[in-house]
């Protein structure tokens, strides 16, 4: 859920303040495995603390109030295992929470409407839900790995596991307009049937998903894959 | 289908306009992206292969470099070129520009400027009676949802390939909805196919 009006988030706030002022960063914070009872301490103490790279934790916290970036922030290698402890915690999220609650309100919907259209739905949804999965699971399991080992900097590199960001931003693109896809049928065409409310909560949590997503493939493509390709120009 | 990202650059010296530009764009409620850049070489370098599709441009950051630009808009044909002007300028300088923008304009027409970009690529999609599909478009549907391949559903209906993606593309842009899967649920409760066919 994101709002508008939000302040742009910079190192020397206060840290609490800023997930009272924005609640969905709770998110955040679980997937860099931060606490949010923090005191009286600023971002940046928090991040120095908890070997966080401040960089990235107040671009994505930006990103989450609605502000992209500039391409003037320094990102350095040195900011991998922050970006990928992110990443990899946001796919436990969604493949154990969020696509779970939303196939369970799909359920709760055709109970409410047990029409073929949302039986359907139902299907288009698990078949969507394992693609999903497995493009998580090539990420967690090539692309992460490969990343570690370029910020590892061992020769290791020349094993070929090449990948290319290209192929990322198209599987990211078939993940977010599979998601608009649902969102029309449920909102343009399936006829209602007193299933109202059910249908708020799913095309709400659809909502989420997709800003979320969103964010998620913002940092991989503008601020991971450049890191990644800057480093591979200078090992090779 | 609201949700196009748009991708704009501004080139302008001063932070404060700069800054002051980028709130007025973010607020016009339109799903963007900026890019501050501080010369025009950057468009070629920083912009991670995005495509621009608005460029605000100081206008003497472009002064001495008259041939450098005119190459720059050949490579970029599809960014439409703005100029943000605060001082006098030479006519034939500004006539470089698809569009001036004046400190002087109000919020809305700035805001103007950007939907007008966005709906360019939509323009079909507006208006109730467009949204519907064609005949021709519906039986281009019907075999799509059967799991016919392009090239099957041109034979079977004696058009071009080019033809079938031309008709898949706008039955896209009508629905909102681009799986075939999504497709054949858009049918159905379109009442364009029967449900027996699709439910084993």
């Amino acid at each position: 859920m994101y709002r508008t009006e939000k302040y742009y988030i910079k190192a020397e706030m206060k840290f609490s303040d800023l997930i009272f002022d924005n609640p969905s960063l709770l998110l955040l914070l679980e997937n860099l495995e931060l606490d949010f009872i923090t005191g009286e301490r600023t971002i940046e103490q928090v991040c120095q603390e908890n070997k966080i790279s401040t960089a990235v934790f107040i671009s994505i916290a930006n990103l989450f109030n609605g502000f992209y970036p500039t391409g003037e922030e320094q990102f350095s290698s040195a900011d991998i295992p922050t970006i990928i402890k992110y990443l990899k915690n946001a796919h436990n999220y969604y493949e154990n929470e969020k696509y779970p609650e939303i196939r369970n309100c799909i359920e709760e919907l055709y109970k409410k409407n047990s029409s073929p259209e949302i039986q359907l739905v139902g299907k288009f949804f698990d078949e969507y839900f394992k693609e999903v999965k497995e493009h998580l699971a090539y990420e967690d399991k090539v692309a992460f790995p490969y990343f570690y080992k370029l910020y590892n900097a061992s020769s290791a590199h020349q094993e070929n596991e090449k990948y290319s960001s290209n192929e990322y931003h198209d599987h990211h693109s078939d993940i977010e307009s599979k998601l608009t896809d649902l969102k029309e049928l449920l909102l343009k065409h399936i006829p209602v049937k007193d299933d109202r409310i059910i249908r708020r909560k799913i095309i709400i949590s659809l909502s989420d998903l997709e800003h979320d997503l969103n964010i998620h493939s913002t940092i991989e493509e503008t601020i991971l894959i450049p890191i990644v390709s800057q480093l591979e120009k200078k090992i090779v | 289908m609201s949700k196009s990202l748009i991708n704009i650059a501004i080139l302008e010296p001063s932070q404060i306009i700069t800054e002051g530009l980028s709130n007025i764009l973010l607020k016009t409620g339109t799903y963007s992206k900026i890019f501050k850049i501080d010369s025009l070489n950057e468009f070629n370098t920083k912009l991670f292969g995005s495509q621009i599709d608005i460029a605000i441009i100081n206008p003497n950051q472009i002064q001495n470099k008259l041939k450098e630009f005119s190459l720059l808009k050949k490579s970029l044909p599809d960014t439409l070129w703005a100029g943000l002007v605060y001082t006098f300028f030479d006519q034939t300088l500004l006539a470089q520009f698809d569009k001036i923008i004046n400190i002087t304009d109000s919020l809305e027409s700035i805001g103007e400027l950007i939907h007008k970009i966005k709906n360019a690529d939509y323009h079909s999609i507006t208006g109730n009676e467009i949204e519907q599909l064609s005949e021709r478009e519906i039986e281009v549907l019907k075999l799509l949802i059967k799991g016919l391949s392009n090239k099957e559903i041109g034979d079977k209906l004696n058009i071009s390939i080019h033809t079938v993606i031309s008709h898949r593309k706008n039955i896209s842009q009508k629905t909102g909805i681009k799986s075939q899967a999504g497709l054949t649920i858009y049918a159905i409760s379109n009442k364009i196919v029967q449900i027996e066919d699709y439910l084993t």
